[in-house]
């Protein structure tokens, strides 16, 4: 029992038969199990295991330097004995007090042998070498983030509630988690975690969080407690977008959003999407140009949707009727805000913007970048294809047709003029 | 009422007596037989004299809302970005001016015209041509900028004679060279099938079937005629006119319905629903089509009182003095023409009845309210 | 990628002789015609001036074979000089746009007279079967 209590102190890592010797342990033993001396030693059984792994993973000054022994290729230390157990063996032993209680039910066992274990071997090589390769966490495709099983992107579940406030029907989406390396005079360099998340409940409340601590998931619990203390309310138009284009910046990111319909669906970086779906917008196009730092992104596009005007406002502000126009509506004028008073057309400036969509953008223009024609498009194959399809062009929807009328591609003219094998037949 | 009326029908059908009612009573079993314009006198100078139209076109009660609904099969898969101006006032009126012009195109009637007659007309005829081959020849005249009507299509039968086509050929033809959009070349099954069609009325899609019935055929065309003739007399019996309300069939219903003399549940309807102006109105359009109604002229004079007021699209809360006087004398010309020649005395009374009961009550109302607001 | 229009693509000489023929598109075992225009030397295989109509000589389900004419345009080559082939003017002919061409009359006694001619035979065979029975 001993032994066993100083193998799970990983005490001692050495082979069992090294150790029986010294500690001059005798079994009670009929068998041939050897209890002599082992007369040859090598290099192995000479040294402990701890020195033994050192010769092989320690790694020169000099190459510590040049970054020898990280990365990929680098060998780590592992526990060889890994899944064996004292009293199991090559020979599957019955050892009462040992591998088994002395007294089962009112039974006094007795030592005995019993049969092998054919795959006990490769058993223990499994177990052993399942240390060494590198797992990959699997995740279930609904709770994966962005990438894998990275978290950004993933759910993180409503805040914790605060006193007896619970956050119902509020769920948090990382949106950035990384290591900081903070330099400082007593303890050198130290590794902090910075979290940003975004919380909401998809009906127009939502706030994001930034949080830091040394380790991850405390930083993450931080950042959705402190997104949940700062929630915002947006208005979402008709229940599925915003309420009109806009532009917004924040330091060297420039974001501009545009209003869609409904069932176009988010168009936009990925952290603005996951805002979008924690605040319950359903459609909108969002285009980033500058810097692509995200945390200024999510800040940019808070700042934005808080600086939205609703159509009452805007109305307000131009003194003019807001007037909607739907397609799907054959363009009825419908107006959506009137303002109290209402300038004519001689107050109206020369230089005025009256173009709604300029005036809420605040007379920026969206870089619309030139499409180029499909590489394939250019080169003379593809036009060829597409002379010898001229001759296919209406062949599937004449099948169609045909399957449609006769239930199978045939025309009238395959009853008056059937095909030579049925002819015969 | 019309429970009562029902209750009455099933118990003893025979002792009512009148068309309407008869015509009622075996629609409900859905046996519904067509009737075309096939008569010896012609709707179309009726229906296109601009009194009727006018008529016809207040009866429909358009409603922007319904008028402009959203469309499903409007020819776009993807709905658009919606866009925004800001408009003064004056702007603001033209566009709605616009939008006016806008209903007026989608609220367009289709026309209701006489059956169409076959074309007889041979050009010439060659005994020495028999034999030269079995099939037909036909020759389309593809010359750019003819209209369908006018397009010269002519057959050589193998007799040798040389004749202008009949209109189902030349239909067929036309859409063959020059097609249009949404119309099949072969007749749809939804049509072809009476079976289809009468699962298609009874889940009530009447506007679906008249759209497609419009692409399809020509307004003068027999399968035109039953297939919208079944149409209305399904809506007839189901008494689901407000489906059809604000959209373009309305109008060619209501003219159907009283083209044979059997507006009356329309009548009823109308009575019911408060719509006492309209159903002066369509005493007035009976007047104008038939000239059998009791006090004809004086529902005529009234319609022209009439169609000045703006359209009411629901029941009205208050009223002024004038509102009273008109409405009063609408109910009292609808007494005389349910006394003189309506089919279906018993229920419109009682419904003339209960609308003067709750017009009473409005009265009451709106007059207690003028005094409380020291106006009078 | 769309067809060429009917408007025609080829090249265009003012004074030299043009004809209105058939030219046959389609496929192995599906004749179609066009009605085009184009100049006397040309090949068929070359773009024409202006197509002025088409023609199926497959008769279709109804037992007809259909026929297009642009009578404008075919009459504004004909003033222009054109030549019209003997396949073109037989159509033109049953249309009624020109007098009966005199082949369509040769074809159709022709076919009378073969009629005859097969009506004749089968009698024949069927006075001979009857004597050779009795």
């Amino acid at each position: 029992m001993s032994t066993k209590i100083l193998t799970l102190c990983n005490i001692i890592s050495r082979p069992v038969n090294v150790l029986l010797k010294q500690n001059n342990v005798t079994p009670n033993l009929k068998t041939n199990f050897s209890t002599t001396s082992v007369s040859c030693i090598s290099f192995f059984n000479k040294l402990p295991a701890e020195k033994l792994w050192k010769s092989v993973t320690s790694v020169s000054n000099a190459g510590a330097k040049k970054g020898r022994g990280r990365g990929t290729g680098r060998i780590r230390i592992r526990d060889l004995n890994r899944g064996q157990v004292i009293g199991v063996g090559k020979i599957n032993m019955l050892w009462p007090g040992l591998s088994a209680p002395v007294i089962r039910g009112r039974e006094l066992l007795k030592q005995q042998r019993l049969p092998d274990d054919q795959e006990r071997l490769e058993k223990l090589t499994k177990i052993r070498d399942s240390m060494t390769k590198f797992r990959r966490i699997r995740l279930n495709p609904i709770e994966r983030g962005w990438s894998g099983s990275k978290l950004p992107g993933r759910s993180l579940g409503p805040p914790d509630p605060i006193g007896e406030d619970e956050f119902t029907g509020f769920d948090t989406k990382v949106l950035q988690l990384r290591s900081l390396l903070i330099m400082k005079g007593s303890l050198g360099r130290t590794r902090n975690f910075q979290a940003m998340v975004v919380t909401g409940n998809g009906q127009g409340l939502a706030g994001f969080g930034l949080g830091r601590a040394k380790e991850a998931p405390a930083a993450l619990r931080k950042a959705k407690n402190r997104a949940g203390q700062k929630l915002m309310h947006f208005e979402i138009y008709n229940g599925h977008t915003i309420y009109h284009d806009f532009f917004t910046a924040f330091g060297k990111t420039k974001i501009f959003v545009q209003k869609k319909n409904e069932g176009y669906g988010l168009m936009c970086h990925r952290a603005i999407k996951e805002i979008c779906q924690a605040i319950g917008i359903k459609d909108l196009r969002a285009k980033v140009e500058g810097s692509n730092n995200l945390q200024h992104i999510v800040k940019a596009f808070f700042i934005g949707l808080l600086q939205q005007r609703t159509h009452q406002q805007l109305a307000e502000e131009k003194k003019l009727h807001l007037v909607e126009y739907k397609d799907e509506n054959e363009n009825f004028p419908k107006v959506v805000a009137s303002p109290s008073e209402v300038r004519t057309k001689d107050q109206i400036q020369k230089n005025e913007t009256l173009d709604f969509t300029q005036y809420v953008m605040k007379d920026k223009v969206i870089l619309k970048k030139r499409k180029f024609p499909r590489f394939y498009e250019t080169m003379p194959h593809y036009k060829v294809y597409l002379k010898k399809y001229e001759k296919y062009r209406n062949h599937e929807k004449i099948r169609l047709n045909l399957k449609t009328e006769y239930g199978e591609v045939k025309s009238f003219l395959t009853d008056k003029y059937p095909e030579k094998a049925e002819q015969e037949a | 009422m019309s429970l009562i009326f029902r209750r009455l029908a099933r118990n003893n059908p025979r002792n009512i007596v009148t068309d309407a009612q008869i015509l009622i009573i075996s629609s409900r079993k859905l046996s519904l037989v067509p009737s075309l314009y096939d008569g010896d006198q012609d709707p179309a100078p009726k229906f296109f004299s601009s009194n009727v139209q006018i008529l016809l076109k207040r009866l429909t009660r358009p409603d922007f809302n319904k008028v402009f609904r959203k469309r499903t099969n409007h020819g776009f898969s993807v709905l658009k970005t919606p866009s925004y101006k800001f408009l003064t006032n004056e702007e603001l009126e033209e566009e709605i001016a616009k939008a006016n012009e806008k209903a007026d195109r989608l609220l367009q009637m289709p026309p209701v015209v006489k059956i169409q007659q076959h074309i007889e007309d041979v050009l010439s005829n060659d005994p020495a041509l028999i034999g030269y081959d079995t099939a037909k020849y036909i020759f389309t005249d593809i010359t750019f900028g003819v209209a369908n009507e006018h397009r010269i299509i002519i057959e050589r039968d193998p007799d040798g004679t040389l004749r202008s086509c009949d209109h189902d050929v030349r239909k067929r033809l036309n859409q063959a060279y020059f097609p249009l959009n949404g119309r099949k070349l072969r007749e749809p099954l939804m049509f072809a099938d009476i079976e289809k069609l009468n699962s298609l009325l009874d889940r009530e899609k009447y506007e679906f079937v008249l759209d497609r019935a419009c692409v399809q055929y020509e307004p003068d065309e027999p399968s035109y005629q039953r297939v919208t003739s079944i149409t209305y007399q399904h809506v007839d019996s189901k008494s689901k006119y407000e489906l059809l309300r604000s959209t373009r069939h309305f109008g060619p219903m209501t003219f159907y319905l009283t083209w044979h003399k059997s507006m009356d549940n329309l009548m009823l309807e109308l009575i019911q629903g408060g719509a006492v102006r309209e159903a002066v109105l369509l005493s007035a359009l009976r007047q104008d089509i038939h000239g059998d109604v009791a006090n004809g002229d004086v529902a005529r004079t009234l319609a022209q009182q009439i169609l000045p007021t703006p359209v009411q699209l629901t029941k009205p809360e208050t009223l002024t003095e004038e509102d009273i006087q008109l409405d009063s004398k609408c109910v009292e010309c609808i007494e005389k023409y349910i006394t003189g020649t309506s089919s279906m005395k018993s229920q419109q009374e009682l419904a003339l009845q209960g609308f003067r009961e709750y017009y009473q009550q409005l009265i009451d109302l709106s007059r207690g309210l003028k005094k409380a607001h020291g106006k009078q | 990628m769309s067809l060429p229009p009917a408007s025609g693509t080829g090249r265009y000489f003012a004074r030299a002789a043009k004809s209105i023929r058939l030219i046959r598109q389609g496929c192995t075992n599906r004749p179609f015609f066009h009605i085009s225009v184009t100049h006397r030397r040309r090949l068929n295989s070359q773009p024409v001036i202006e197509q002025l109509g088409s023609y199926d000589p497959m008769p279709n389900i109804n037992n007809e074979k259909l026929v297009a004419l642009n009578l404008e345009r075919i009459k504004y080559w004909l003033g222009q000089g054109a030549h019209v082939t003997n396949p073109v003017a037989e159509l033109l002919g049953l249309s009624g746009f020109f007098p009966i061409h005199p082949r369509s009359y040769m074809t159709a006694w022709r076919n009378r007279r073969t009629e005859r001619e097969n009506l004749a035979k089968l009698e024949e065979q069927k006075a001979k079967e009857a004597t050779t029975a009795s």
